[in-house]
């Protein structure tokens, strides 16, 4: 099952899934500005909805549709498992964005700054 | 049969959906309808506890798919007994702030129904589920109507706290997605009984690492440790109300997630020393952190912790006795760092910072009040003849049984310093005499109620302990038995 | 300081996951009996949608995605508490300079075939790539654009809530319906049909029309609501 020749590649698609979702941890950690910071949170978002997605792929395989038209063998195609879960994650990635913007725009009108070390409560 | 569990879920849904039509209908209706909800939710919950009981876990389908292929909702004495109590707790939150709430404006105020509605179904759902991914959607709307309930106050630092508490649980939520799609990528299911009946087919490292993350994940909500730094700040800052809804719902709702992984679900071995482990420090961390609060609302919080702590204990030693400790303890703590929340915000209720000392000689001001504080603070710490005592004393018996005596030492030393922290209070509020810039505020009628309600119900379990203990008995031997609950759900897969 | 605790941690995070993964391997089926290849066969065969993932996303884990919605729902909800301000304190949307004369007319030539694309994307849902959710967002994107051209363009914040509210009531709704044809919440009650007709799946597409009105009018929703906020 396993193609010696496309071993690079494969390890490529879960880094780069990882390096995201730590590029985006690493900025929601340590940079100042709130923007960034929810910046920071939907890029991890990213970087884990690829992760999921890459989880169902299957070599060779096709969409799960069974469209007329073209050979839809249930057997070459990829998991949709993952698929629907992903679109249940990104969902609610928006929605806790969302929150997160609003929440920074609360803070911005109340001390007119979004550099975290001016906040003084936001400190932990 | 009075209803089904997927009622629990789709009432509110509907009444949520509803609620902003009936706001343009007549105003008071979006503050009664969650009640009228709440209410049904308390009925059904206790009917479909009582069939429970009897007849044994109820397994519901949806859509019309079997196990594993569908997601099902489990109601089982466990599972039943903590729904109950978070409805209940619901109920009682929902009065106190009926009239709480009277001087804000139509918009906010329907929106501190709706979400504080939604906060409690997504806890009743995290209980109810039989589904991984089902169960991170429900943490998900518990965790949303949290961020929002806590900056409800817009004069305060709310948003900050809120803003802390949406960071953690949104990297809480992505170790959650992690863990769940390490697992779906080995079993290729997300029911929890055919996981767990799948379980030893994964490879431990494998189990390890989703273990890690999955606790990680649970316990920025259930308030474990390392991961508790937006409670004491989200305490303080949101309404009183919904620091008693934390207390009392959401980190109950967290704590029987963790429970199911660890008792259900995984078969790891080590995760219940784990348990016991994180538990304690828990424990020491948030009790040392509480005695040198200055603050009344971040005192109650880090007792707050420090009670979880204890409970997880209970849970990580594994045996039926501890089990039933633990559910007398969070049955307890609900009901008693509730009333500690409702009473402690009426006696700082004017002061910006709610620094202790403003509580000083509040006795002669508020007396109803104040005693019903002291009450809770007796109980809490486990005096007798209050409620907290049998909690406490089963969890020494529990330990004592497991040969754990290092742990009874500690409950015994914890006891002490809660003792100290909370007489602190009690003096203050007895013996000292009035702040000068402090402005009493009478508790209006429905809190008042609310109040006397739980102060109740502490002295009913002080005195007859027996009234409760039966459902425990058998709420703690439903999760113990983990085949049992496999052979529920996948049996109706014929 | 703290960024140096902050590599280390991430670097222990990153190395642990990605070991994990690495090892789990990627391209190829990790398990054998899993519940995809039984979602696959009865899409098919019992449900007549053609998207498998449609299928997965409106009826076999028709839950997640009732949760899902309430989740949006809760989401809006939140903004507009977090933002409320009392009515006078409302400002007006500032503008730094009007948009030309080809930008408007093309926003206006563009609008109904946005919304045209959306409307197709979530009708079709069961049938190709595509969905409530994604027709949703496609017609969002449409009152971003007029929003973003005209700077007097508003939105009618109560036909808003009006459509979110429906939908909603209409997707519970129609799962209690199947709860008392077929004796499980989010039955799929009606006859599927053919395979890859229109109108073909039962419920599903209606269910997923709703979830399209309903993601819709909510990401309008918030839009509207933070293009008014005045810092």
């Amino acid at each position: 099952m396993n193609n010696t020749y496309f071993d690079l590649l494969d390890y490529m698609i879960y880094g780069t899934a990882i390096l995201i979702i730590l590029i985006g941890l690493y900025g929601a950690l340590v940079k100042k500005s709130l923007i960034k910071i929810v910046i920071g949170l939907s890029v991890v978002d990213s970087g884990v909805n690829l992760l999921i997605v890459a989880i169902g792929y299957l070599k060779g395989g096709t969409a799960p549709i069974f469209s007329p038209g073209y050979l839809a063998n249930p057997i070459k195609m990829v998991d949709p498992v993952p698929q629907a879960l992903v679109l249940t994650a990104i969902v609610i990635g928006f929605g806790v964005t969302a929150v997160a913007l609003a929440l920074v725009i609360r803070l911005y009108r109340h001390h007119g700054t979004l550099n975290i070390d001016e906040i003084k409560d936001l400190k932990w | 049969m009075v209803g089904t569990p997927v009622l629990f879920i789709v009432i509110p849904l509907l009444a949520a959906f509803l609620i902003p039509l009936l706001g343009m209908l007549w105003k008071e209706l979006v503050r009664i309808v969650p009640g009228l909800v709440l209410a049904y939710m308390l009925v059904l919950s206790v009917n479909l506890l009582n069939h429970v009981l009897i007849y044994g876990p109820i397994v519901e389908v949806i859509a019309g798919w079997r196990p594993p292929l569908g997601i099902n909702l489990v109601f089982s004495a466990f599972s039943g007994f903590l729904v109950t109590l978070v409805v209940f707790m619901g109920l009682l939150i929902w009065v106190y702030s009926y009239r709480f709430k009277r001087n804000v404006d139509f918009e906010p105020a329907k929106k501190y129904f709706l979400l504080l509605m939604m906060l409690i179904t997504g806890s009743v759902g995290i209980i109810l589920t039989g589904d991984i991914f089902n169960m991170f959607v429900f943490i998900e709307i518990t965790g949303i109507s949290g961020y929002a309930l806590t900056a409800f106050y817009t004069g305060r630092d709310s948003a900050e706290a809120s803003f802390k508490y949406l960071m953690l649980g949104s990297i809480a939520s992505t170790f959650l997605l992690l863990a769940i799609m390490i697992i779906y990528s080995q079993v290729g299911t997300l029911n929890m009984a055919d996981i767990a009946s799948k379980m030893h087919t994964i490879k431990p490292v494998y189990k390890i690492i989703s273990f890690i993350f999955f606790i990680t994940a649970i316990g920025i909500e259930a308030e474990i440790f390392p991961l508790n730094g937006w409670a004491p700040d989200a305490y303080t800052e949101a309404p009183g109300p919904v620091g008693a809804a934390f207390a009392g719902i959401v980190v109950k709702a967290s704590v029987y997630a963790i429970v199911r992984y660890v008792y259900t679900i995984f078969d790891l071995s080590g995760a219940y020393d784990f348990l016991i482990l994180i538990g304690l420090i828990t424990l020491i961390m948030a009790e040392t952190a509480a005695i040198r609060q200055e603050r009344l609302k971040r005192m109650l919080a880090y007792s707050s912790i420090g009670q979880m702590g204890l409970v997880m204990v209970a849970f990580g030693m594994g045996t039926e006795e501890g089990v039933f400790a633990a559910l007398f303890m969070i049955l307890n703590h609900a009901i008693i760092k509730s009333l500690l929340f409702f009473s402690g915000s009426y006696l700082v209720y004017n002061s910006k910072h709610k620094y202790i000392k403003e509580v000083n000689g509040m006795s002669k001001y508020l007396p109803i009040t104040s005693l019903l504080f002291a009450l809770g603070a007796f109980a809490i710490v486990g005096l007798p003849p209050f409620a907290g005592f049998w909690s406490k004393l089963s969890m020494l018996t529990a330990a004592a049984d497991s040969n754990m005596l290092f742990i009874i030492a500690l409950v015994l030393i914890v006891s002490v310093v809660e003792l100290v922290y909370y007489l602190r209070v009690v003096n203050r509020i007895y013996f000292f005499n009035k702040e000068e810039k402090t402005e009493p505020k009478k508790p209006t009628f429905n809190a008042l109620i609310v109040m006397i309600t739980l102060g109740a119900l502490i002295l009913v379990i002080g005195f007859y302990p027996d009234a409760i203990t039966g459902i425990l008995h058998k709420a703690s031997a439903d999760l113990m038995d983990k085949g049992q609950y496999i052979h529920d759900v996948l049996s109706l897969n014929k | 300081m703290k960024k140096i605790i902050v590599i280390i941690l991430l670097g222990t995070l990153g190395f642990y996951t990605a070991h994990t993964f690495f090892d789990i391997g990627f391209g190829f089926p990790h398990f054998e009996h899993g519940i995809k290849d039984v979602y696959l066969q009865k899409t098919v065969s019992d449900l007549k949608v053609s998207n498998t993932v449609t299928s997965i996303v409106v009826n076999f884990r028709g839950f997640d995605t009732l949760g899902e919605v309430t989740v949006l729902f809760l989401a809006v909800t939140a903004l507009g508490g977090i933002l409320y301000k009392r009515r006078h304190e409302v400002g007006e949307r500032s503008v730094l300079f009007s948009a030309s004369s080809i930008v408007t007319s093309g926003s206006k030539l563009l609008f109904p075939a946005i919304i045209l694309l959306g409307v197709y994307v979530f009708i079709h849902g069961h049938l190709s790539p595509g969905g409530g959710f994604q027709g949703g967002t496609i017609i969002a994107t449409g009152f971003l654009l007029m929003l973003l051209t005209y700077e007097n363009y508003s939105v009618n914040h109560t036909v808003l809530s009006l459509v979110e509210s429906l939908a909603g009531i209409a997707f519970a709704g129609i799962g209690l319906l199947g709860f008392m044809h077929g004796g499980t919440f989010l039955q799929n009650f009606i006859e599927p049909g053919v395979l890859n007709n229109l109108f073909s799946g039962g419920v599903i597409p209606i269910i997923y029309i709703m979830v399209g009105f309903k993601v819709g009018a909510e990401l309008t929703g918030v839009i509207y609501t933070v293009l008014h906020e005045k810092g």
